[in-house]
């Protein structure tokens, strides 16, 4: 079980449904039939990244919150490395949202709820880093990153819901509750990618933590050294 | 919009993944090779400071 949930285990199945959703998306999905066209296949990474990244400020504010009730170093890694993922990932939305929009809508950027709430989320999550710059003493950084991860996230469900609740802006609204929204075919080339991007989260998470745990290391060591 | 202009874009999207996804997997590949030599290197001076104080 063990080596199937290790890090080159995650890596090679998520490249192998990333490969397959990649080429169901443009070998056997239609090409949409509305005026986005072709641009829309871009739809196939973008939106699982974008929901993943969400995931993993979801995984940091979790982790943060056992943080603040057990205060075990391995929580704070792992709300960390989910930050650090998430920001990661935030900025592979936005950039690619901004090559889907200029696109669809002929713009770059447009202030409408969903761009501006997913910009406020990665300001918010720039500034965790700051804070754990300035903050040197271990237990006291690793505090206040968790109460930061924790307030922050506020932002994630206004993020998520934000088409829904504020339908003027841009961005459609996909898939709704008992509906994808998208023919058969797309919407299982969408599903693969999902558990691709979802499985590549999951492998990144795995194998940052592992490096996270190894930079301790070398603090306890260096410690016990003296230097 | 025609199919080869929507393909520049949807290129363009995916490459900034790939790019991104790769350098930043390549990255991690290094840091963690060079941590987990730093820390042999440091296992290795403990043991050897541990033993010299353990002679004295």
């Amino acid at each position: 079980m063990k080596k199937l949930t290790s890090a080159p285990a995650l890596f090679a199945a998520a490249g192998a449904f990333l490969v397959t959703g990649l080429l169901l998306a443009f070998l056997y999905a239609p090409v949409d039939a509305s005026s986005m066209g072709f641009s829309q296949k871009i739809f196939y990474y973008h939106a699982p990244i974008a929901e993943t990244a969400l995931v993993a400020f979801g995984i940091a504010f979790v982790a943060a919150i056992l943080y603040l009730r057990d205060p075990d170093p391995k929580w704070d890694r792992l709300s960390y490395v989910s930050v650090r993922l998430g920001l990661l990932f935030s900025v592979m939305v936005m950039i690619t949202g901004m090559i889907w929009g200029k696109a669809a809508w002929d713009a770059w950027w447009a202030w409408e709820p969903r761009l501006t709430t997913f910009l406020i989320v990665c300001f918010l999550y720039t500034a965790y880093f700051v804070l754990r710059q300035v903050v040197e003493e271990e237990s006291r950084r690793a505090t206040y990153a968790a109460v930061f991860a924790i307030v922050a996230f506020i932002d994630v469900p206004i993020t998520f819901f934000a088409t829904r609740y504020m339908p003027e802006g841009l961005h459609p609204v996909v898939i709704r509750a008992g509906d994808s929204g998208m023919e058969g075919s797309m919407f299982l080339s969408f599903m693969i990618s999902m558990a691709g991007m979802t499985l590549l989260l999951a492998a990144l998470v795995r194998a940052d933590v592992a490096a996270a745990r190894l930079k301790d290391e070398i603090d306890d060591l260096k410690t016990r050294i003296g230097g | 919009m025609s199919i080869e202009e929507g393909a520049k874009f949807v290129a363009a999207a995916y490459a900034v993944i790939l790019a991104v996804v790769i350098a930043y997997y390549a990255l991690s590949a290094r840091r963690v090779s060079a941590l987990q030599r730093d820390v042999e290197l440091l296992k290795a001076e403990v043991e050897k400071r541990e033993a010299a104080g353990s002679g004295d």
